[in-house]
């Protein structure tokens, strides 16, 4: 349990059978009434934040919540199979948990699993990935024309939009918090 | 801290005291240390040796009002334990002025002539103020209607009490979304704190608010001059704080006696430190005061 005194950015606590992590908190007390601490909260799995008031004196649950490194295997057809590099213990994540980035996990590639009380709940992939092209239309040469762009079949099987001139085989910098190309890799 | 946040406040406390000498105000130091820290219920004292550290010179401002003097005040440092933060200090500069026979729209006045004196010494355009009542700011911000609100419809939590659960809607609707300098009058009854009660139709505190880009600046009360009515708050307040854990404070039995001696009288405090940060557009009180060393 904490205290509201202990309340700090960055701790980790359970709201409404969610875990989530203090983002900023404000110290507010009328001149006469009560102390309350004005929090705002980020759900550690959905991303989405909470305007929480604490009353001075309320306790908190502590969120049993942890982190670890782990490495990408394969997919089985049903869940995405990772390696914690701590301990080499191995688990699967069905594709609904790790959510709209199960698409560009390949194999080796390390990712940032959330424990929440011991349950995974949340994978963070790289910022940035890089994939090659499967499938596009062919290039349009000289095509540089501003903002227009074609759809993409990355190896994983991502889609994303590129620009016309890109072809069929070439390495792409794409990123994953908002699935758009950022530049081609020579 | 900041050398021109000191300067600011120095514009400020220059300003503040040739207002009051303008208007004929005496100005009284009282002691800081003091035989009861506070009669509320959620202000908590430093103790000071045998004594305390006052939270504010109400107490010993309210028996040299009972002396006789009409038209006084006081800017000095109080203090208040367990409050810190971007707009509150342990150790903080409140002004307190009072006006005998004088009713309370006479201090929105004051309010709104000393902040336009501090904002042209500042060199800063004066804020133009909004009037409302604790129920029509409720009423517009928080679509709320007080006389019948209850805790559910204050979206309070199950565990808080009324008066919790009015804050708790006030600090999460209310506050946040006032106009940028708004007086609030006509407080719930539960936090008259020193002031009197007014009977005449739904009974409500004469009391208001002073507030400044969204941080609380004054608070003032028509003056309760009722000692058995003072004796019987300080008593309720004790049983208050006994309830949520904390020691009573003493009672001081000289407020107690200066109380019912006093002509009617209305009485303003205001903190000095975030009218400065407020005029000066700071988010918080910090770079107009000298920090304090940890201990």
């Amino acid at each position: 349990m904490y205290q509201t005194s202990d309340i700090k950015k960055g701790l980790k606590i359970e709201e409404n059978g969610a875990p989530y992590t203090v983002v900023d908190f404000l110290f507010v007390k009328p001149g006469k009434g009560c102390a309350f601490t004005r929090t705002k909260l980020k759900n550690l799995i959905t991303g989405s934040v909470l305007d929480r008031t604490y009353k001075s004196g309320e306790s908190l649950v502590e969120a049993d919540v942890e982190e670890h490194t782990m490495q990408y295997l394969y997919n089985d057809g049903t869940d995405f199979h990772f390696m914690n590099m701590e301990d080499f213990s191995q688990i699967g994540i069905s594709a609904e948990t790790i959510g709209n980035t199960s698409d560009f996990l390949v194999e080796e590639m390390e990712v940032q699993v959330l424990f929440y009380n011991n349950q995974p709940v949340n994978i963070d992939v790289p910022n940035f990935v890089e994939l090659a092209i499967e499938y596009t239309e062919p290039g349009i040469k000289g095509n540089t024309s501003q903002g227009a762009t074609k759809s993409a079949t990355l190896t994983t099987g991502a889609e994303v939009q590129v620009p016309l001139f890109l072809e069929q085989g070439e390495i792409l910098k794409i990123d994953t918090r908002t699935r758009q190309y950022v530049s081609r890799v020579r | 801290m900041s050398a021109v946040g000191l300067r600011r406040r120095a514009t400020v406390l220059a300003a503040l005291r040739s207002w009051f000498a303008e208007r004929g105000f005496l100005e009284v130091p009282t002691p800081a240390r003091v035989p009861s820290p506070a009669m509320e219920e959620h202000l908590h004292g430093l103790p000071a040796g045998d004594a305390w550290l006052r939270t504010s010179p109400e107490f010993a401002l309210k028996r040299v009002l009972a002396m006789g003097l009409p038209r006084i005040y006081e800017i000095g440092p109080c203090f208040r334990a367990e409050e810190s933060g971007p707009w509150h200090g342990t150790e903080f500069l409140m002004l307190e002025w009072y006006r005998v026979g004088a009713p309370l729209c006479a201090l929105v006045e004051d309010v709104e002539s000393l902040v336009q004196a501090c904002a042209a010494a500042l060199d800063v355009s004066p804020p133009t103020w909004t009037h409302w009542t604790v129920a029509e700011a409720f009423l517009t911000l928080a679509k709320v209607d007080l006389a019948t609100a209850t805790v559910t419809t204050l979206r309070g939590h199950d565990d808080d009490t009324w008066d919790e659960a009015f804050f708790r809607c006030f600090l999460d609707h209310v506050e946040p979304n006032l106009p940028p300098a708004t007086f609030l009058r006509d407080w719930p009854v539960s936090q008259a704190a020193l002031a009197t009660i007014r009977t005449d139709g739904h009974p409500r505190a004469e009391r208001f608010e002073a507030y400044l880009n969204g941080v609380e600046l004054a608070n003032a009360f028509h003056e309760l001059v009722d000692a058995t009515e003072q004796r019987s708050r300080f008593e309720t307040a004790n049983r208050e704080r006994i309830g949520m854990g904390f020691a009573p404070h003493p009672v001081d039995e000289g407020l107690i006696q200066a109380v019912g001696q006093m002509p009617p009288t209305s009485g303003i405090a205001l903190g000095v430190e975030r009218l400065v940060a407020a005029l000066c557009g700071w988010d918080s009180i910090h770079p107009g005061r000298v920090s304090s060393p940890a201990p």
